[in-house]
């Protein structure tokens, strides 16, 4: 069965603008592979139309059945992370690979505060 | 409750699929081609016309048959110019898919109509009303849907009373969307 891990250096998911992330991806496939992608960015979610934006991708090319690569993202200004009731906006790191659709999600937070922003609490 | 946890968020209510109801692909794919791929998805607002032709399109696509899907709604607004050059892109491999095809203006629609003869491996579109293209299937809905739908929805553990889904159901006159939207509202109230 394929399976594909993405491990976040010291397990940290909450960073600051501009922060390093840094972490390794593992992959155990089945069969070659031509390439792997693994993308920085964030999406929204909740009751309004969709929408997204790819910060950084790298490619892996003809990565073998059976591997692991290290990476590290700059992270951005922002946006930050954010939960309403109406819309959420999360950052999260994916790895895919092609041909096939295998997928791993980490979600991870992006805030000065290293906690998702809540719209509409006072606090 | 955030909205990236409410269960009726959009993310989540667009990975349902069509369930298709007394047919199957491999038949709606032969009465496709039967049709000479030229067909119509009819069916009331909400009832899942999108939904069914991007399940289309996956199983064109699997069949190694291309497609190029268009969606016509009231944001991108499909006046003259795009309608050209919609018509311009369009390649004989490919089976044009266009959702909302009553959103059209009718000479617009009359172009196309016969250019996709000549220029496309077919044309299939979804529409509120019959007679633009001989109907491929029409969609509809029921209060039991709904529930399906809802249950799939839910958490585990989680349920909303039968009566309250057949009213909603009713309110929104079978508009499984609006029905949707309403219950993601209903949830933003939820710690």
């Amino acid at each position: 069965m394929d399976q594909l891990s993405i491990v976040l250096n010291e397990d940290k998911a909450a960073f600051a603008p501009r922060e390093t992330i840094r972490g390794t991806v593992r992959w155990s496939l089945d069969v070659g592979v031509r390439h792997l992608e693994l993308s920085l960015f964030w999406y929204t979610a909740g009751k309004g139309t969709r929408d997204m934006g790819v910060v950084e991708t790298v490619r892996f090319d003809e990565p073998g059945a059976i591997g692991w690569k290290d990476f590290s993202f700059a992270l951005p200004d922002g946006p930050y992370s954010f939960s309403g009731k109406l819309i959420s906006l999360l950052w999260a790191i994916e790895l895919t690979c092609s041909p096939g659709s295998e997928t791993v999600r980490r979600e991870i937070t992006l805030s000065p505060t290293g906690r998702e922003i809540l719209l509409g609490t006072h606090r | 409750m955030k909205a990236k946890d409410n269960p009726f968020a959009v993310e989540r209510i667009e990975a349902i699929r069509y369930r298709l109801f007394n047919t199957t692909f491999d038949r709606l794919l032969a009465r496709l081609h039967e049709l000479n791929y030229r067909a119509a998805i009819t069916g009331p607002e909400g009832s899942g016309k999108t939904t069914l032709l991007e399940d289309l399109q996956e199983a064109l696509e699997h069949k190694g048959i291309r497609t190029h899907l268009v969606f016509v709604n009231d944001a991108s607004h499909f006046d003259s110019p795009a309608c050209r050059r919609l018509l311009a892109e369009l390649t004989r491999d490919r089976i044009l898919l266009l959702d909302g095809a009553d959103l059209i203006r009718r000479s617009d629609w009359s172009l196309l109509k016969r250019h996709t003869i000549t220029h496309t491996y077919g044309l299939v579109i979804t529409s509120h009303r019959r007679g633009l293209l001989p109907t491929l299937i029409e969609c509809s809905t029921s209060p039991a849907l709904l529930k399906d739908i809802v249950a799939e929805l839910l958490p585990q553990g989680r349920t909303i009373p039968t009566e309250f889904l057949d009213r909603l159901y009713e309110r929104h006159h079978g508009n499984l969307r609006t029905c949707l939207r309403e219950l993601y509202d209903l949830y933003t109230q939820e710690p």
